[in-house]
């Protein structure tokens, strides 16, 4: 380990540090103000370190761990994330009197696994990243356990993850049996066009349905609408965000790197799976009367629009899949604030019913939530439209039409229960509807802050894209010019 | 490819397995006595009656202390790994091992002060909560 290995992990190391500093902190006394804080701090002097990192990228750390720009980027994003759920997790827990603090170092360690596997480039370190995501993701779920639902959420993600990464893990066993490596470059010079053996190919089959699982993508998604329902909305937020987003990237990086499009099964596969979370997510989220099961399905078609991206698989397809998942992580976090913000103590305000009339009570949340349900649908000014714009074009780029015809069709299926949300919002109030504690409290001044930055993210990305794009390709194309160039 | 493994004495291997334990059972399935008497559904069918359930509800701390067993013993894997290849790894894995073994004690520090170690409930804050509840009742 060279001074430089030390330098560039700079953001790993200090999330890490942060995590055993809250733990001190709570042995010490327990305080909940200064654990936020502290964690606080942390994400926003990971976030930073980034900025000084560029200078010696792509430096790799053979064999488990590269950091080049493409990671600086995802882990950016991870940050920023983790950063707003920190903001959002103080607010929403300050009115439970149970112990709070442990909170945070499970939120810290969330985003250390995230990060690890936006940095990996070995089977183990990936799998070690995955492990403590989901491990602490387990406990974050299950964190509010005087909800039932809450712990039917724990229990179930808790049963199917550990499934999802058995899959995962004998995926990888096989391989590695087959190719002898278990280094993705090493795969990529390996693999370099030649056929798959049947062993490799069931090796990457039970990867896919290990990521496939952690991404929620039909038909690996059935967890989905419970687990986003019962966990508390900002650790809802983190997985939509900042779990997806870790998988996402390492998902970008390994199939990218082994060159998945000579591979016709395994694009089949993908395209199926595309496909299928395209029309299974819009269409189930129209039978939904709850908040947050809708944003469940419509995350799960969401991700189903990424992979159209990523199929296209030309050199647009990674600065795509990235700003659309930029895009999506900006306004699903925005969602969900929302909904933490509106809840009471008791319940959370998640059923339609809960925001019919809002907008004749808190008329500036609902024109967030209005302006984050039309980035979500895809309406010009908002960034959804540039991340779904570039979807698109990637996928018209590679001619590759029926995945772009159904991404139109769901699309406009997709707008009905958007809109439905915003037509319950804006439609007038009636007496005898239950009155909820949460919808009448005050927005506290984090709570503020996180719905002002995002908004303006949200408009200022979909107005002035330029500037947006410009950065995710400096930072992502490095990923496809290495191994593109290593594989030509 | 010589050395290649005969792979076939095992298939044979495993199929007999199988084949002796399907026989067994279907003979004495077969060719056994059966027989149905007053007894013959009880637990210990020629001891001492069963009572009670054997569902019983263990206290959560024994549970806490498997866990910290699991916890622990494992260090000593890793301690023990590092300790074998002690002049390999040289500086770098000496100060990996220092990281890890503080912070293991930092958890250690955790878990005795939010009262995890206690095996029972504290003595001495059953005797205060009984003297504060005297003292209300005088």
């Amino acid at each position: 380990m060279t001074a430089t290995d030390f330098f560039s992990l700079m953001p790993l190391i200090i999330i890490a540090t942060a995590a055993v500093i809250v733990m001190i902190l709570i042995a010490v006394k327990r305080n909940h103000s200064v654990v936020a804080g502290v964690s606080l701090a942390a994400f926003a002097l990971a976030f930073l370190s980034l900025f000084r990192i560029t200078a010696v990228t792509p430096h790799t750390l053979p064999p488990l761990l590269i950091i080049d720009n493409y990671a600086l980027f995802y882990m950016g994003l991870i940050f920023a994330a983790s950063f707003a759920v920190t903001l959002l997790s103080y607010n929403y827990l300050k009115s439970y009197n149970f112990n709070l603090e442990e909170y945070y170092i499970l939120l810290l360690l969330a985003a250390l696994g995230a990060s690890t596997l936006a940095i990996s480039q070995h089977f183990v370190s990936i799998f070690l990243g995955l492990e403590i995501l989901s491990v602490s993701l387990y406990a974050l779920i299950a964190y509010v356990r005087t909800w039932e639902r809450n712990l039917e959420a724990g229990l179930k993600y808790l049963i199917l993850a550990a499934q999802s990464s058995a899959f995962l893990l004998f995926g990888m066993a096989l391989v590695y049996a087959s190719l002898g490596s278990m280094n993705i470059n090493d795969m990529a010079q390996l693999l370099s066009g030649a056929n798959l053996g049947p062993l490799a190919l069931i090796g990457f089959a039970l990867m896919i349905v290990g990521i496939g699982f952690k991404l929620a993508v039909v038909p690996f998604h059935l967890w989905t609408p419970d687990v986003y329902h019962g966990a508390p909305a900002p650790v809802t937020a983190f997985i939509a965000t900042v779990s997806k987003g870790g998988v996402f990237a390492l998902l970008l990086r390994f199939f990218v790197a082994i060159d998945i499009y000579n591979y016709e099964s395994l694009v089949i596969a993908f395209s199926v799976i595309a496909i299928a979370s395209m029309i299974f997510g819009n269409v189930l989220a129209l039978l939904q009367n709850n908040v947050k099961r809708i944003l469940a399905y419509s995350s799960i078609a969401h991700l189903g629009y990424l992979l159209v991206a990523f199929l296209s698989g030309n050199n647009l397809s990674v600065d795509a899949a990235t700003l659309y998942l930029t895009a999506y992580a900006i306004t699903i976090m925005g969602a969900f604030s929302i909904v933490s913000l509106l809840s009471g103590k008791e319940q959370e305000s998640d059923k339609l019913e809960d925001y019919r009339g809002l907008f004749w009570r808190r008329p500036v949340l609902s024109a967030v939530f209005t302006a984050m349900m039309f980035s979500l649908a895809g309406i010009p000014l908002t960034a959804g439209f540039i991340g779904k714009y570039f979807i698109l074009s990637a996928g018209v780029h590679s001619a590759k039409w029926l995945l772009v015809i159904v991404l139109v069709l769901t699309s406009v299926i997709g707008l009905f229960y958007y809109l439905r949300i915003v037509v319950a919002m804006y439609s007038a109030p009636t007496d005898d509807m239950p009155s909820q504690p949460g919808i009448s409290r005050s927005v506290s001044f984090s709570g503020v802050l996180v719905l002002a930055g995002l908004t303006i993210l949200l408009v200022w990305f979909g107005v002035f894209p330029q500037g947006f794009i410009s950065l995710i390709q400096n930072m992502v194309s490095s990923l496809q010019d290495v191994y593109l160039s290593m594989i030509v | 490819m010589s050395n290649e493994i005969q792979l076939w004495p095992f298939a044979v291997y495993t199929l007999s397995v199988f084949l002796i334990v399907a026989i067994m059972v279907i003979l004495s399935h077969f060719l056994g006595q059966r027989h149905k008497e007053k007894e013959t559904g009880e637990a210990y069918e020629s001891g001492i009656m069963t009572t009670g359930t054997a569902r019983l509800r263990i206290s959560p701390q024994f549970y806490v202390i498997a866990m910290f067993f699991l916890i622990f013993d494992l260090e000593a894997v890793f301690i023990i790994t590092w300790a074998i290849a002690f002049k390999e790894v040289g500086w770098v894995g000496y100060l990996g091992i220092l990281v890890f073994i503080g912070i293991l004690l930092v958890v250690l520090l955790y878990e005795w002060r939010i009262g995890a170690l206690d095996y029972a409930v504290s003595g001495k804050k059953i005797v205060k909560k009984f003297k504060q509840l005297n003292k209300e009742v005088i």
